[in-house]
């Protein structure tokens, strides 16, 4: 007998091409940042490129501008994923029930998610203007502002601001993830939980949210994955600003390596980032996981 | 105990009939079986009274509250699902607890119930689990815990024993029977199966089309069915049902002939019903044998009588037949069943 018969050969010929498109797209930029991150790479001075170690961790574990942007990348983490799961609970449960324009509501929701990033990233900065956003006229006709405000230019809320748009971008895939689990949730649980004495709020608790954790684990994970990275609005809203108001550690990364050519600071931060990330979802998964 | 009085009760989907202006009074105590085939209105009939499907019309009472518009936890009910409807994040302990934790009752009164529940129907040493480290058998049990601990006046079964095999299925039923002697509560039991019927009812309710087809106790329905619906769904193998018409006091067709000892008028089409067992060995009717099932203490023969009647008889695993064999058997006429062709309804 051979070691591998032929159906194992063909296997590996067909899987090959793919592992070879895998190798080069996505295992050799993971290993050539890594390099990178361990080398003083400045473009301003191509042909110096020594070997620092894991000088760039400390160095930029060091820099108080790092910590300032894991602050706002945080808080803006947080926001967007509370609110959106949050909200997108609330979205799956009007949109579980069945009532007139339902299917209309349900198709609707799709077009802030099917919106291209840049034209969700404008479509706000407008909204926002301090000249003639939708905002600022809203408000001042309905009396709730006296005069236009730039609100992009508040430092306390810029964050915030930047966050709503993200949300309103993915909320609606989170929604759609959380119906489709509330859909395989069977009508039996809440009929027996009827018969039982449970009240619309203790049918939730009780069955509802319970039955939701797979579809929640899934949102939380996503949303802390996406959420943590973003980059896309930062650079149409605000660019980090005012001052460093919106400076969080994506944009750091790109101020760091596309302005300040410091490619090794660069990829060193870019790798904290995805450690983190995936230490931060394997976390919600573990966390969630235990109790499905 | 409580009595539960169905009045004119209507349930309909736009213009769906589901359940047609039924009547039913079930008595204190009793256990009631709604049998039918599937879309006959029985389970629509159970959710009615449960409080889970509106009424679109009449009135339900139980004893002599009117209970129409009563939710489902105001009536006093308990029901035990066909897909057990256990919660999924409790273990077997927090469901049976569960409608007692909603009724606000103290921790130690809700411990010695689940434990008096668990012990009745021998689950204590599963309250630790969850559902989904239990049988169908385990599940269903807990499902009829979290049923009585509550010590409701009524209990609402829809299906409860079809998600589980034959074994199982013979067991669970005496364990029903066994907690409704005990219990002394109204039942009201839903299945299509028409054995756990039979077994297990005090009066049954055979529904076809949103409409009570038969309503009597179960020897009542087998023995004198109301129409040919009825006399078809119960019986296994199903009586044998033969068009012919009523010629010199007797059923004909063609060359086969039963005398009948109060036979309808003259030239009247009929179909006649014959229970397969309801035949003794030597007699004026002669069969060939086509098919012979022995099934250990019994035998079904498929014979070919006079006329082309084709009859299936369940017979004494003594009585020795191979296929082609000339079969003499008699019938009497006592046992047969004269149906209306037109109406479909008994003679």
């Amino acid at each position: 007998m051979t070691r591998f018969g032929y159906d194992e050969r063909s296997a590996a010929l067909l899987v090959f091409p793919v592992l070879a498109v895998l190798l080069v797209v996505a295992a050799f930029p993971i290993i050539y940042s890594f390099w990178v991150s361990l080398h003083d790479i400045v473009l301003t001075r191509p042909l110096r490129r020594p070997f620092v170690g894991f000088d760039n961790y400390l160095r930029i574990f060091d820099d108080a501008r790092f910590w300032t942007a894991v602050a706002r990348t945080t808080v803006y983490t947080l926001v967007c994923v509370a609110v959106t799961t949050f909200l997108a609970v609330l979205v799956a449960l009007l949109l579980n029930e069945v009532f007139p324009g339902q299917r209309l509501l349900s198709a609707l929701l799709l077009v802030p998610w099917a919106t291209p990033s840049v034209v969700n990233g404008l479509m706000w900065k407008w909204i926002y203007d301090p000249t003639y956003g939708l905002l600022n006229g809203l408000l001042v006709q309905v009396g709730l502002l006296e005069r236009y405000r730039v609100w992009l230019g508040d430092p306390d809320i810029t964050l915030l601001l930047i966050a709503n748009a993200a949300i309103w971008k993915q909320m609606p895939l989170a929604a759609l993830l959380m119906i489709v689990t509330m859909k395989a949730i069977p009508e039996d649980l809440y009929r027996a939980a009827r018969v039982d004495g449970a009240n619309i709020w203790q049918r939730f608790v009780h069955v509802t949210l319970p039955a939701l954790r797979p579809g929640l684990m899934l949102v939380l994970v996503y949303e802390t994955m996406i959420s943590i990275r973003h980059f896309d609005l930062f650079l149409i809203m605000t660019q980090g600003g005012p001052g460093d108001a919106s400076f969080t550690l994506s944009w750091l990364i790109y101020v760091e390596t596309f302005r300040s050519l410091r490619f090794g600071t660069g990829a060193a931060m870019s790798y904290v980032l995805a450690i983190t990330t995936f230490a931060l979802s394997w976390a919600v998964i573990r966390f969630l996981g235990k109790r499905i | 105990m409580a009595r539960i009085t169905c009045a004119a009760l209507t349930k309909s989907y736009g213009a769906v009939l589901a359940v047609d202006a039924l009547e039913l009074s079930i008595g204190h105590g009793e256990f009631m079986v709604l049998l039918g085939p599937s879309g006959c209105g029985k389970t629509t009939t159970l959710n009615m009274i449960a409080g889970l499907e509106e009424i679109s019309a009449g009135r339900l009472l139980f004893d002599e509250t009117e209970v129409t518009w009563t939710p489902p936890h105001k009536r006093e009910v308990a029901m035990v699902f066909q897909s057990y409807a256990l919660y999924p994040n409790k273990t077997v302990r927090e469901n049976i607890a569960f409608p007692l934790r909603l009724r606000g009752q103290s921790a130690s009164e809700i411990e010695r119930a689940v434990g008096a529940a668990a012990e009745q129907l021998e689950i204590t040493h599963l309250l630790g689990r969850r559902p989904n480290e239990l049988s169908g058998g385990q599940r269903q049990r807990v499902a009829l815990g979290r049923a009585i601990v509550r010590k409701p006046s009524v209990f609402l079964m829809d299906e409860p024993l079809s998600n589980l095999d034959a074994t199982l299925r013979l067991s669970m039923r005496g364990l029903i029977k066994r907690l409704h002697q005990e219990l002394k509560a109204t039942f009201v039991y839903v299945t299509h199966d028409q054995a756990e019927a039979m077994t297990l009812a005090d009066r049954i309710a055979v529904m076809k089309g949103g409409l009570i087809q038969q309503l009597d106790t179960p020897e009542g329905i087998y023995e004198r069915p109301a129409n040919i619906f009825v006399a078809g769904f119960l019986g296994s193998p199903p009586i044998n049902l033969v068009e012919g018409v009523i010629a010199g006091g007797a059923f004909t067709r063609g060359d086969f002939r039963l005398a009948l000892t109060n036979p309808p008028q003259e030239g009247r089409a009929v179909v006649l019903g014959l229970r397969p067992e309801d035949v003794s060995a030597g007699g004026d009717v002669t069969a060939r044998v086509e098919l012979v099932s022995p099934l250990g203490s019994e035998t079904h023969l498929d014979v070919l009588a006079e006329g082309g009647v084709a009859l299936t008889l369940r017979v004494p695993k003594e009585w020795r037949a191979a296929p082609g064999d000339r079969l003499s058997f008699g019938i009497d006429p006592a046992r047969l069943h004269i149906f209306d062709k037109a109406s479909e309804t008994r003679l």
